[in-house]
């Protein structure tokens, strides 16, 4: 049978008329409250959605100050700092757990991946207060340190480790799954192969494992590292303003009058900024794509 | 962690869209039409008002007539800060009327004002700071008041409320006050000497034996307000670059050299579970603080320090009714309720610890009662502490722009 020319394009309909309401429209919004301007009474924000009447003083005069002595230019430093560490580590901690689960757990395998779920059960707020409680002066965890002679340590005084580690809390299991559907897939003859053509069991990782699971490798780095470059309340909950990161700039502006512009720019810098990691593996994997045909 | 503070977290995310009016109102390029439906009065034309300018704001409109009969169809929409009401006097109110009372909340000034505007609240009733009632009123979101349905306010409320008026409303024209508060320093009394604490005043922010036990609102007009003082800066609506600078330099140098932290629960969340040692504080919030202590603990603990002279920050706020309100008399009967002694009284003492300004409100008895403890006498104020004190009032755009500049740049961690 004959389909008419649309016909296959037309599927993808939906997902144009999602991306468009959803996606699109928002985005103009946000562009055009970056360029607008402010009600002249009460403050509150004013779009300008006729790119001819847009201003760019208030996009101009908020990236400056993410320059070098800007007020900006600490928490876009640790930002960045707090992101690759806790991705790393999300990284480390989550393909460890992704290949024993994948290769060792045998039955066990569904609870452990239930088990990984299972904090999704409950809001990331609530567990990020659960962790308030843990990590007070007097809480569990300091008890528990207690111990062995340590002294209690003021974890929620603004230390960046505290809040590293309230983001790999908080997306590891991002990390972990698509680790876990990676390592799972990888053909058991290809590892046999390789101890039999005299790798050893470390080389055989390095030569055959892990070069298969990079795309997955990848593809979790960005998938936990783009949300944490948004997160604000991991610190709003877990540190203080001398751990504010670009999210809670965000945040900031938001309650304040007269910030409409200004929230519209950082928006659209942290779009900018993101787009950086994401662009990288687009290209990551359009060339392993390549490759592989 | 209190429900409070989830709710103050979890809706301080709420990001404002743009209402269909307002897309609508784009052919015209934003910022330049006259507001409201042009009929408004520039607001150019009204002053800003502060208490050394008071201002007699003009009549939008007609007051509702004193006989329009009690509307009991329908839910009386209240629009209020979160946790500003007792329950129990909001239950009294429908029991009374036989109405059913919807209470709508916002977390800050910004958010409760910007979703008025654009209409995505309609209320009967609304609570503004008195810095925003003259912009309500030139946009035409505030309806006149009948003083007739309102006969609790020349009979139990300070005379400086009704006759003259205020300084943001003089003769009372759209605003009823609701509660009165000063601005101040809570401490643990059982970590902290009284004579300390007023020895050290403002500077317990800054002391080294507080180190990591200090909290500092989060909210930019009172705290860069204290500081002002503190660096003997008597206008609190400075708009002195330097003066401001200072102010955030020295919260700046507490955040960084003592440990202090921002957050607006600081007093009765973080100094009652003894988490803090000092924090800054309003009034009610140390007074509404017992209700937040660990079980066993004796509200002695609790102190509250504010100038001898009685030069520190001083407030209140108000209750309005918008020119929308579909329910316009039984909103007034609102307002007569919450002036009312007993339950305008209850409302303070049984739970949310900011006092209204009755005449009937003796400092001496309020201790006497226990509704106050003792220790927190300097915690109520009377109406003579309002000439003393200082209150911040409106700024223009300009000011209020050098305010949150500084403000931003200290959590951005400075």
């Amino acid at each position: 049978m004959d389909y008419p020319r649309w016909y296959w394009p037309a599927f993808t309909a939906t997902g144009l008329i999602w991306l468009v309401v959803f996606f699109v429209l928002p985005f103009y919004v946000v562009v055009s409250v970056a360029f607008g301007t402010v009600d002249p009474f009460f403050r509150t924000p004013l779009p300008v959605y006729q790119p001819w009447w847009w201003s760019f003083t208030t996009f101009t005069a908020t990236l400056q100050k993410f320059g070098a002595g800007g007020i900006y230019f600490d928490p876009l430093v640790r930002t960045l700092q707090y992101v690759v560490a806790a991705s790393a580590i999300c990284l480390v901690i989550g393909y460890a757990v992704a290949y024993y689960t994948a290769r060792f757990a045998g039955k066990r395998k569904g609870l452990i991946l239930v088990l990984l779920v299972a904090p999704f059960w409950i809001s990331y707020l609530m567990r990020i207060y659960a962790w308030q409680s843990l990590l007070q002066p007097d809480g569990y965890i300091n008890d528990f340190l207690g111990i062995f002679r340590i002294a209690p340590v003021e974890w929620l005084a603004g230390k960046p480790i505290t809040v590293i580690l309230g983001l790999v809390y908080g997306y590891i299991p991002f990390m972990i799954l698509p680790l876990f559907g990676s390592l799972d897939r990888i053909n058991q003859n290809l590892l046999e192969a390789g101890r039999d053509l005299g790798a050893s069991p470390f080389q055989t990782f390095r030569r055959v494992t892990l070069p298969l699971s990079k795309p997955a490798i990848l593809a979790g780095l960005v998938i936990v590292s783009l949300p944490m470059f948004g997160d604000y309340f991991t610190n709003n909950l877990l540190g203080t303003t001398t751990t504010s990161m670009y999210g809670n700039l965000l945040d900031n502006a938001v309650g304040q009058s007269g910030q409409g512009p200004e929230l519209g720019s950082l928006t659209l810098i942290l779009v900018a900024l993101v787009m950086i990691p994401m662009l990288y593996y687009l290209r990551a994997t359009k060339r392993a794509a390549e490759r592989r045909t | 962690m209190s429900r409070r503070d989830f709710l103050l977290r979890a809706g301080g995310t709420a990001i404002a869209v743009p209402s269909l009016a307002a897309i609508l109102a784009a052919c015209q390029k934003p910022g330049t039409a006259p507001p409201g439906d042009g009929s408004s009065t520039a607001v150019g034309e009204i002053p800003i008002a502060n208490p050394n300018n008071p201002v007699l704001l003009p009549m939008v409109g007609e007051p509702i007539a004193a006989s329009t009969p009690i509307e009991t169809d329908g839910v009386l929409q209240v629009y209020n800060w979160d946790a500003y009401f007792y329950k129990k006097v909001l239950k009294a109110f429908e029991d009374e009327y036989g109405v059913k009372v919807e209470w709508t909340t916002f977390n800050n000034m910004e958010e409760g004002i910007q979703k008025l505007v654009a209409g995505q609240v309609t209320a009967d009733v609304f609570f503004p700071t008195t810095d925003y009632i003259r912009r309500l009123v030139a946009t035409d979101k505030l309806q006149p008041l009948q003083h007739e349905l309102l006969p609790n306010l020349p009979a139990n409320v300070w005379p400086v409320f009704s006759d003259p008026g205020p300084w943001y409303d003089l003769e009372a024209r759209y605003t009823v006050p609701y509660v009165i508060y000063t601005t101040g320093v809570a401490y643990r009394r059982d970590r902290v000497e009284d004579a300390q604490a007023a020895e050290l005043g403002y500077d317990a922010f800054f002391d080294p034996s507080f180190k990591d036990s200090v909290a500092y609102y989060d909210s930019y007009r009172d705290a860069l307000g204290m500081m002002l003082l503190r660096n003997g800066v008597t206008d609190p609506d400075s708009t002195d670059p330097a003066a401001i600078g200072a102010a955030k330099d020295a919260i700046l140098e507490m955040i960084n050299d003592n440990g202090a932290r921002l957050a607006i629960n600081g007093t009765y969340v973080k100094l009652s579970e003894g988490e803090v040692t000092v924090s800054q504080s309003w009034s009610g919030d140390i007074v509404g603080a017992k209700y937040y202590l660990p079980k066993g603990t004796s509200e002695d603990v609790l102190g509250y320090w504010y100038p001898d002279d009685k030069k520190g920050l001083i407030g209140n706020d108000t209750i309005t009714i918008p020119a929308n309100a579909p329910h316009p008399r039984l909103a007034h009967e609102f307002l007569n309720f919450f002036l009312d002694e007993k339950w305008g009284y209850m409302n303070f003492a049984d739970w949310n610890g900011y006092q209204p300004p009755f005449t009937s409100i003796d400092p001496d008895r309020l201790i006497a009662d226990g509704v106050v403890a003792p220790a927190l006498a300097k915690a109520v104020v009377s109406e003579e502490d309002f000439k003393q004190g200082y209150i911040q009032s409106e700024l223009t755009p300009e000011a209020d722009q050098i305010w949150l500049d500084a403000w931003n740049e200290i959590q951005a961690g400075g």
